[in-house]
This record gives C-alpha cells, structure tokens and sequence, in this order.
C-alpha cells in the first residue's frame, strides 16, 4: 500500500478544517491577532528605538568620534587634539562616509545679569556641523551662525528662560584656558534652539569655532572630530580606516563605544524582538493545541476506521499537521496583512506628546516613527510557523497512535 | 610706569577739574586711584543683612597697583584667618580650617564672595571698568559745595561683562558716591552707594559703602573701613601664596 499524495492530505485537512467552522474562525482570530500584535507592536519599539539612537547619534555627534585618549575621563582643555591633519582629512573625505566636523567643547559657565549657569561651550564650524550633529533647523529664533568666526551665540530656549535672557542681548561665557587662566568674553545671543529634548537646551550652548579658539588661547586645537557615515549599523566596515590613519596617540570610537548604553540598547532590542514574539506565541499556542487536540477527539471512530482500512499513521500524522498548518498559514497572512496596513498611514509618526516628558528620560522624541523591518516580519512569522507546527505535534501524535479496534468502538 | 602717569594726570587733573568737564574715563580712573591709592592697607568690616539674620566680619586688606589684592579675616573667630589673594585676574582662597588654598574657578567667578552680595567678580576686576566701557559724561551738578559728576559707561560688544551699562557718580574729589548696575533692558538692578564720607588716612574716602539689589532692598552688604592708610611699602612676600596660607603681619 503506497502513502497517499500530499494533494489528498492537502484535501482531507482542508475540508476538515472547515468542518467546524466556527471554532476553526475563532483560532485563525487568535493567530490574527497574535500576528498582528507581533509585528505591530515590534514596529513601533523599532521605531522609538531607531529614534533614539539615531538622536543619540546626532547628539554625541557622529558615529565616529576621535578624541585627545584622556578627554573622555576628563574633558579639559588640555586634553585637545591637533586639528585634522592631511592623510585623515583624506581618509575621511571617502564614502561610506557623508560628513565630518571639527568641535571645541569645554566646560564654561553662561552669566545674565541674573543668573549663571554651568554649561557645555561648543565651538562649532557651522559649515560642516550642520550634517553631523547641531541641525540649523533647530534655531527657532533669530539665526544659525554664519561662519567659524561668527561673534554671535546660540543658545537653548530653556537656558533663555533660566537666564532671564533673550534673543539679542549679551551674555557672557567664562572657562578656562590651556594655564588654567580665567578666559571670559561677550557674547551676543544671535539664536535660539529649541532641542527635541528640553534637558539638552539647558546643556550646549553654541559658538563659532575660531571665536572659542581664540577664547581659549588654544591655537587652532579641537576637542572632538566627529565623522558621520551613511548607515549607523555598519559602521565598523570604515570605522577601522578612519582609526588607522588617525594614529596611535588619539583615541576613535565608533557610537557604540563611545556610548555604550546606545550601543547596548541595540544588541537589547534584538533580544526583547524575540522574546516578545515568544512570549505572544506561547499565550497563542494553547489556543492552538486545544483546538487540534479537540478536532481529533471528535473525529476518533473517523480516525480508527481510516486506520482500519489500511491508512499509515504516518498520513494521519501529517494530516493533522496539514491542518494545523493551514490554520498558521491562513491566520499569519491575514495577521501581516492587517499589521502591513495598520503601519502604513501611522509612517508620518504617531504624536506621543501626552507622555512626552516621560519618553524625554528615555531619549526619545515626542513623535513615535514606527519602523517596519524585514527581518522582523520574517522573525514573527517563522516563530508562529515553526513553534505551532511542533506544538501540533502532540495532538497529531496521539491522534495517529489510535488503536483502530479501541478507537472505532469508542462510542 | 602706569601708575606713574596717572598720579601725574592727577596732578594735572586736579588744576583743571574745577574749570571744564573732565574726560569721563579719566575721572574713573582717578577715582580708582584715589581708593586704592599706589598701594594701601585698610581694616574693615563687612555687614551681611538679610530680612531673618545679620553677620559681621572683621577684615584687614592690603592693595598694591590695581591687580593685586590681599583681604583677611580677623573676626569673628569662625572665620578667621579666611584670606583671599588677587593677582593679575587670579584669586585664590585659603580656609584654616582645611588648611587649603583653592584656586577660585572661572565657574565661581559669578559666585558671592564670602556670602556676600559682592560676588568674585566684583571683588577682583572693579577696575576693567576702565577700559572695557565707553563712557559719557551725562551730567554734572552741584552738591553741598562739591560737583559731582554722573557718567555712564557701556561695556564693549565682546567686554566680560553682562550688564547693560554702569552709571557712576563721582564727586570732584573723585570719591565713588554710587555705582549702579543696570541690565540690558534698563532696569535697575544692584547699586553700590557711598553711605558715609570722611577723612581717613589723609584722604577723603567712602568709609560706608553698601551693595544691594533692588528686587531685594532689605538685603544687603555694607563695607565700614575703620582705617585706612595710602601709599605704603608691602613687602615682596606680601602678595604670594605662602603668605596667604602663613600669615607673616
């Protein structure tokens, strides 16, 4: 006796399957649903995910970052590099990379007439910055910086407020030069930005790069370069490059290093991706066993006689996983179908501004971007499809395991 | 050299103040000079009020030229032997009581000096205002016998200085009768009023000066000098960190 076709299994298990139809409906919601909620809800942590890292990217700024070795530890003036010479300039002028900048950034104190503050002085090249971290967009009042020597300084909307102060009038800037000297000048308050995240207006304050130099007394020196590429998850293909010709005495981290609770969030969010599907499955897969084992205790004396008459355990096993198959199947493309279309007009972000103070701690912006990644699709559908066909194994199992005389006398 | 010309343009200046106006930034100057003299030492004590309580501080202050300043506390007991040292923009404290000299930051520069309403600022640069402001005579008037000029000083575009403008008062014996410090929209924010005038150390001087700001007026600071004396020899080791950490007068 040969094993029958897969196109009569095929057969059999789909009219069974619709034999009960509406036990059959009520699964194929569940694994809708299920479905759904996987690759939805994983869209969306994505998505606030991406938004946080790639802020966090713009705040460091770069993805690739080169510093005097000590200033991390301590980020004095003294501990400053020499600016870009030729071969990095070179090397940094290659794709993948998009754009570089130099940067001044030490430590300083901000006077109004009322009040003083401990900020981050910035000396930017507003040239080059823009690409690479501090966005000309974000002036709200008054303008960007012209140039490396602009006079002007920009400050955040909420270090205004907390200095009495406003577009227009002077401040002063103090810090300390290469011999610990008191250094302080003037500034005119020429711009006002406004930061997605209200604690880093209250942290940078922005000034022409040759302006802070001469400040400072620090001849042409910088604090930072920072390289931005095209695609911050493959960094490290150039990142070794931009090391090598940058030389042993400084110091170059790519983000992940150079802010390792952004890389780590990264490698955490892989992690949770699966654990989430996990988790949503397993609620799914009683669900799904109980219909399966049901289906087969109805159908017994059906199954015996099958047996009886010459079937292989073997087909009835493959039946009922045929079936239970085609339940994921049918429920996995209405699920994707349905989370596809629920992302798709939510892809201009979705306004989380009521809890926005709260997603501020977290670093993320007050629009959530729901990111919908292949992988994350595939990831979904393959954990429904391979965990529910080996949890539908047991009920097949016992199913084709029936003593045909003990099943067809069973009432 | 410095100090040379200005004792000559004050002597120049002495003959002429009383027939034309006088430069406004001259008159400043004078004024500075004529506090601080080519070196001086003072004793002096500083009033802190605030609306719930009131301190007082016994001080004796030495100056030479105009960047170097050496203050220390003599009373009460608590505080004393707290010095501070200024020397060309720097300022360094000591406390006893740690046994430490600590370099003042710039990030407590705007900080008050010993709790008061002076801050390290004030203390350490009053005489930037020379050549970090333009200033304008903006009137001249009589007063019990004396001219006292008003003159009105607006701090350079890039100057370290956050105010507005300074309008001082200075009397023709170049005695310091107010400063004020307005801020960049014109309000009135602290003063520094000469309370009390008389004749210490062979010159006419403030002996009561009083800082406060206007928002608060039941807050202030008062500065009484009980002596003062001009124009004396320091010794060499007088303005150094040893001495400001051991005491040698």
């Amino acid at each position: 006796m040969t094993a029958l076709p897969i196109k009569s299994i095929f057969i059999l298990a789909w009219r069974n399957l619709w034999r009960n139809h509406r036990r059959t409906l009520i699964m194929l919601a569940a694994i809708t649903v299920g479905a759904w909620a996987m690759i939805f809800m994983t869209a969306l942590m994505r998505g606030m995910v991406d938004d946080m890292l790639l802020n966090g990217i713009r705040d460091l700024p770069g993805e690739v970052q080169i510093h005097h070795p000590e200033y991390r530890d301590d980020p004095s003036i003294n501990n400053s590099l020499g600016a870009a010479d030729e071969q990095l300039v070179s090397v940094m002028e290659q794709p993948p990379v998009t754009a570089w900048t130099q940067r001044v950034r030490v430590p300083a104190v901000i006077s109004s007439e009322r009040e003083s503050r401990g900020v981050t002085l910035i000396g930017i090249d507003p040239a080059s910055e823009t690409d690479v971290g501090f966005d000309a967009e974000d002036v709200k009042q008054g303008r960007f910086l012209i140039d490396a020597d602009d006079k002007g300084i920009i400050i955040g909307a909420k270090m205004a407020e907390r200095l009495e102060t406003r577009l227009g009038k002077r401040i002063v800037i103090m810090s300390q030069d290469p011999d610990n000297n008191i250094a302080d000048r003037g500034f005119r308050i020429v711009g006002i930005y406004k930061a997605k995240l209200a604690s880093l207006e209250e942290m940078y304050v922005y000034a022409g790069i040759g302006t802070v130099q001469k400040l400072l007394k620090m001849d042409g020196q910088v604090s930072e370069i920072a390289i931005t590429g095209d695609d911050y998850r493959k960094v490290d293909a150039w990142y070794p490059r931009i090391k090598q010709a940058a030389g042993d005495d400084k110091q170059v981290l790519p983000w992940y290093e150079a802010d390792s609770y952004l890389g780590s969030m990264l490698a955490v969010m892989d992690g949770f991706v699966l654990v989430w599907m996990v988790v949503v499955f397993l609620a799914m897969s009683f669900g799904l066993v109980n219909t399966l084992i049901m289906a087969v205790f109805e159908r017994v004396r059906e199954i015996g006689l099958m047996l009886a008459l010459g079937m292989r355990p073997a087909t009835i096993l493959s039946q009922i996983l045929m079936e239970s198959f085609l339940l994921l199947l049918i429920g996995l493309l209405i699920g994707n179908t349905l989370a596809i279309l629920t992302i798709m007009p939510l892809q201009d972000g979705i306004d989380i501004s009521i809890v926005a103070e709260g997603m501020e701690m977290m670093g993320t912006s007050s629009m959530l971007y729901p990111a919908l990644k292949l992988q994350d699709v595939i990831l979904a559908n393959a954990v429904v499809l391979i965990l529910g066909i080996i949890t539908s194994v047991l009920p097949a199992w016992r199913a084709s395991r029936y003593d045909p005389i003990e099943a067809l006398n069973k009432n | 050299m410095k100090q040379l010309i200005s004792v000559f343009s004050l002597l120049l200046f002495s003959t002429i103040v009383q027939s034309s106006s006088p430069d406004p930034r001259d008159l400043i100057k004078q004024a500075m000079d004529h506090w601080r003299g080519l070196s001086s030492y003072s004793e002096m004590t500083m009033t802190i009020h605030r609306p719930d309580w009131e301190r007082s501080m016994s001080m004796r202050s030495w100056t030479e030229g105009d960047k170097t300043s050496l203050v220390r506390v003599t009373q009460p007991k608590k505080d004393a032997g707290n010095g501070t040292l200024m020397k060309d923009n720097n300022m360094w404290t000591y406390t006893p009581k740690i046994n430490r000299i600590i370099k003042v930051p710039s990030s407590m520069m705007s900080q008050s000096w010993m709790g008061s309403d002076f801050s390290n600022k004030d203390i350490s640069k009053s005489t930037d205002i020379i050549d970090q402001y333009d200033h304008t005579l903006v009137e001249s008037r009589d007063n019990e016998g004396h001219n006292e000029y008003v003159i009105e000083s607006i701090p350079h575009e890039e100057a370290a200085v956050v105010w507005g403008k300074e309008v001082l008062t200075i009397r023709d014996d170049y005695v310091l009768l107010e400063q004020q410090f307005w801020d960049q929209d014109g309000v009135l924010v602290k003063t520094m009023k000469a309370l009390e005038i008389k004749q210490l150390g062979g010159r006419t001087v403030a002996s009561r000066i009083r800082m406060g700001k206007v928002e608060s007026p039941d807050e202030w600071t008062e500065m009484s000098v009980q002596e003062i004396q001009f124009n004396q020899k320091h010794d060499a080791n007088l303005f150094t960190l040893s001495n400001l950490r051991n005491p040698r007068q």
